[in-house]
């Protein structure tokens, strides 16, 4: 951020931290200290990550219903870390469970973008998946991933919540395998690739 | 003071699907509200001009996913009104069985979302498990827990299976003594009486005018239930009554009547089933086959040109009506309907609700917009 | 649970059918009885009516005869020429008289508004007369056109409102004095004149081999796709 008074940058907070954010992060990587802590920490931030997905509350259609029951007593998807929140600035998983209209598109981007990285898109059932029995609509696109990358699918009608439940395991899985999706300024760093834990 | 428009956009914990009721308020009064629905519009009358009756009934199922057999047993009797079909008897007694269990599964879903907008979580966790109970029951008749195509043209799709009265009754007595727990709880609580009563009030005639039904019309004293007024199905051999409440306050009925309306409704529903099981024609121990002509008869497949047929139904909601229009004799394009009509409760009961709420304070509209027990499914079609 | 018997809806029915032909047999308004053909069978009123008449039948029924209570608003689109699936013989649902249909539902709850602290414990069997609930079905015929006009009832039924805006969103029949109409259904920026349960509008995938035409660039068709049917 520019500021008018330049000469004054070292008074100035937010373009203090700037510059000794910049250059702390140039040295780090110079040494490949960076580097180090990425390969140590990163399998920390992995297991941290993946044993903790917090879906977004978000109640489509009739997926939805089997969403709650998987948070109910019976199949208690809680013990396994999936713990509900409201607000998608605090989730790590959006849970698309049901068909999207041309009305709820947008809505839906900005949900999604308004989540922070590293984020995942889960599609559950068949509506979210390929539109589903309302394929034909004049008003239902074929699929959440016409807009949204979508990186577990889970078929059925609705799916029991079982099958929610291993649906998030094999998040999991994919999460060991490819790591977190890399952070946008440097692009050149590749994922980090754990491999099997 | 500062009026400012608040959204309670489409994603929000506590508004029971998915819609937007825009808010506008004055401090903490609401002043001005404007709902807006239409965020899963399917086009399921569009698409059902495309299918044959037996293919439209899973769409039913989906339209209001809580009360997935009301609404495709609704549509069913519609489609046998138009095309002239005949139903067993004992296909009736199981159609009203499995109607009043689901109703009984909606009433517990409803309890288990509406008590943590009013800030009881313990019985959310209650409601689904007990709610499991009698997704279990459903989903030895129907195949699965929550959409069940059961009902056909002319009957059901299967008998009641070897052993499905003994665990029924066993469930219903298990259940009545947990319901009487729940009510124990909230009707001691006096978080939740403050939150209910006094709060959303509703006159009676205003609701009828605006054409609401159901359980919330009859939480203002109004006995009015399809069940007796346009009978269809066996329900005067069975024992049971219309859940009536009355209003209480000048004002109108409350968010705690609704309440109660509904809790008495799960037990006279348990009623019910326990009634028709003891009278069911055949016994209950007895289990036909598919097709068999106790449980099915084969109807007429096609409707000619200008035979319509309509049917009120009493949904968990309300009063659900399908209106069908006939295609034509030829083969081929009589086996569609030519237009199908969905009224649905809940879509003429939102924009009452939405004007209910003005006068109150915002902390008030979760409270008051879960005791209409809204469901979007069916308001979108 | 005790119900309405059919000889309460018979004579219910019959008495309805008679006042409003008495009232209205000079303005074309025809009422008849009609049966259910399915279940109990029982009956309700069935009413013709000319569109330019329907204001002050609906005034009528509502307070003089205590329907009170708007169920559903229909409306269907009769083409002269349709072709259901393509490549088959269209056929022809509409006449020059007939291209539009509203059908509207109505119900008599015939139940008084209770007073505060009691409730209406009644038995049904022992209703009579103007108590009895009562289905009546009306049918408001227009010819082809392409603006159809009705006359609103919003003034008369608040269950109303709703209710034709569905019908203008899906279908385009205009209702004349109809306060803030707007879209509830499709989106509120759906172009103007799109009113998709017209005839016209086909579903996608209407012809079902269009569905193997890659929508989502699988490059997939399946293994007998030129074998002839």
């Amino acid at each position: 951020m520019k500021d008018d008074s330049e000469n004054f940058s070292v008074f100035n907070s937010r373009a203090l931290i700037d510059v000794v954010g910049n250059v702390t992060d140039e040295a780090l990587k110079a040494t490949k200290i960076k580097q180090l802590i990425g390969v140590l920490g990163g399998r920390f931030f992995n297991w941290a990550q993946r044993k903790s997905l917090f879906p977004l509350h978000l109640g489509i259609k009739c997926c939805a219903l089997e969403m709650a029951a998987a948070g109910a007593p019976r199949f208690d998807a809680e013990r396994f870390g999936v713990f509900f929140r409201s607000s998608p600035r605090q989730c790590d998983v959006l849970l698309v469970n049901g068909p999207i209209s041309k009305k709820f598109a947008d809505p839906i981007v900005r949900l999604w973008e308004q989540m922070p990285e590293p984020k995942w898109c889960i599609a559950m059932g068949e509506c979210a998946i390929s539109g589903g029995p309302y394929f034909q609509s004049y008003n239902i696109l074929e699929g959440v991933d016409t807009i949204i990358p979508v990186d577990v699918y889970i078929p059925g009608c609705p799916p029991r919540p079982e099958a929610l439940i291993d649906g998030f395991g094999k998040l999991r899985e994919k999460i060991i395998r490819i790591g977190a999706p890399p952070v946008k300024e440097s692009e050149t760093d590749a994922p980090i690739i754990i491999g099997e834990d | 003071m500062a009026e400012m428009w608040i959204t309670m956009g489409p994603q929000h914990p506590m508004t029971h699907g998915l819609w937007t009721l825009r808010v506008k308020v004055d401090g903490e009064t609401v002043v001005d509200t404007v709902p807006e629905l239409g965020y899963i519009h399917r086009g399921v009358e569009k698409i059902c001009e495309a299918r044959n009756f037996t293919q439209i009934t899973p769409y039913c199922d989906r339209l209001c996913y809580a009360s997935a057999m009301t609404w495709a047993q609704s549509y069913i009797y519609a489609a046998e009104d138009m095309l002239g079909a005949e139903v067993p008897e004992r296909a009736e007694y199981i159609r009203l069985i499995a109607v009043e269990m689901q109703r009984i599964a909606s009433h517990l879903m409803w309890l288990g979302a509406y008590c943590p907008d009013v800030g009881n979580l313990t019985v959310f966790v209650w409601c689904l498990r007990d709610r499991e109970l009698f997704l279990d029951l459903l989903q030895e008749l129907g195949g699965s827990r929550m959409h069940y195509n059961f009902p056909r043209v002319g009957g059901v799709k299967r008998d009641l299976p070897i052993g499905f009265a003994v665990r029924a009754r066993a469930k219903i007595e298990m259940f009545l003594k947990r319901l009487h727990e729940y009510e124990m709880l909230l009707d001691e609580s006096t978080i939740f009486l403050v939150r209910t009563q006094g709060v959303g009030a509703c006159k009676a005639e205003d609701m009828i005018n605006a054409g609401v039904t159901g359980p919330n019309v009859r939480a203002a004293g109004v006995n009015y239930d399809v069940r007796w007024a346009h009978p269809y199905s066996v329900y005067d051999q069975v024992d049971g009554v219309a859940s009536v409440e009355k209003a209480s306050s000048n004002e109108g009925s409350d968010c705690y009547d609704r309440y109660r309306v509904r809790m008495t409704e799960m037990i006279e529903s348990c009623n019910m089933i326990i009634s028709a099981l003891d009278s069911i024609p055949g016994g209950d121990e007895t289990h036909y086959n598919k097709k068999d002509e106790m449980i099915y008869i084969k109807p007429p497949i096609r409707a000619p040109a200008g035979q319509n047929g309509f049917h009120h139904f009493e949904d968990s909601r309300g009063e659900s009506t399908f209106y069908l229009a006939g295609g034509g004799g030829k083969k081929g394009r009589g086996e569609f309907p030519y237009r199908m009509s969905i009224r649905s409760p809940m879509f003429i009961t939102i924009p009452y609700v939405a004007k209910t709420m003005i006068g109150y304070k915002v902390a008030d509209i979760p409270a008051i917009m879960g005791s209409f027990d809204p469901c979007i499914g069916e308001t979108d079609r | 649970m005790q119900i309405i018997s059919s000889e309460q809806n018979l004579s219910a029915v019959k008495v309805a059918v008679e006042e409003t032909n008495k009232r209205f047999e000079e303005a074309g308004i025809t009422a008849e009885s009609c049966q259910h053909r399915s279940g109990r069978k029982y009956s309700f009123v069935h009413i013709n009516c000319p569109p330019n008449h329907w204001v002050s039948l609906a005034k009528w029924l509502r307070f003089e005869q205590g329907v009170d209570y708007l169920s559903m608003i229909t409306g269907i689109h009769f083409p002269l020429e349709f072709e259901f699936f393509s490549g088959q013989p269209g056929y022809n649902p509409g006449t020059p008289e007939k291209g539009w249909e509203v059908i509207v539902h109505l119900t008599r709850k015939g139940i008084k508004n209770p007073k505060v602290g009691e409730q209406t414990i009644i038995n049904p069997t022992k209703l009579t007369g103007m108590d009895i609930p009562l289905e009546y079905q009306i049918s408001l015929v227009l010819p082809q056109t392409d603006e159809p006009i009705i006359p609103s009832v919003q003034s008369i039924w608040d269950g109303a409102d709703w209710n034709e805006k569905e019908t203008w969103d899906l279908l385009g029949i205009e209702f004349e004095g109809h306060k803030n109409m707007m879209r509830v259904l499709n989106p509120h920026d759906s172009p103007p004149g799109f009113h998709p349960l017209q005839k016209q509008h086909k579903i996608r995938y209407h012809n079902h081999n269009e569905m193997y035409d890659d929508a989502q660039g699988f490059m997939r068709k399946p293994l007998d796709s030129d074998k002839k049917k």
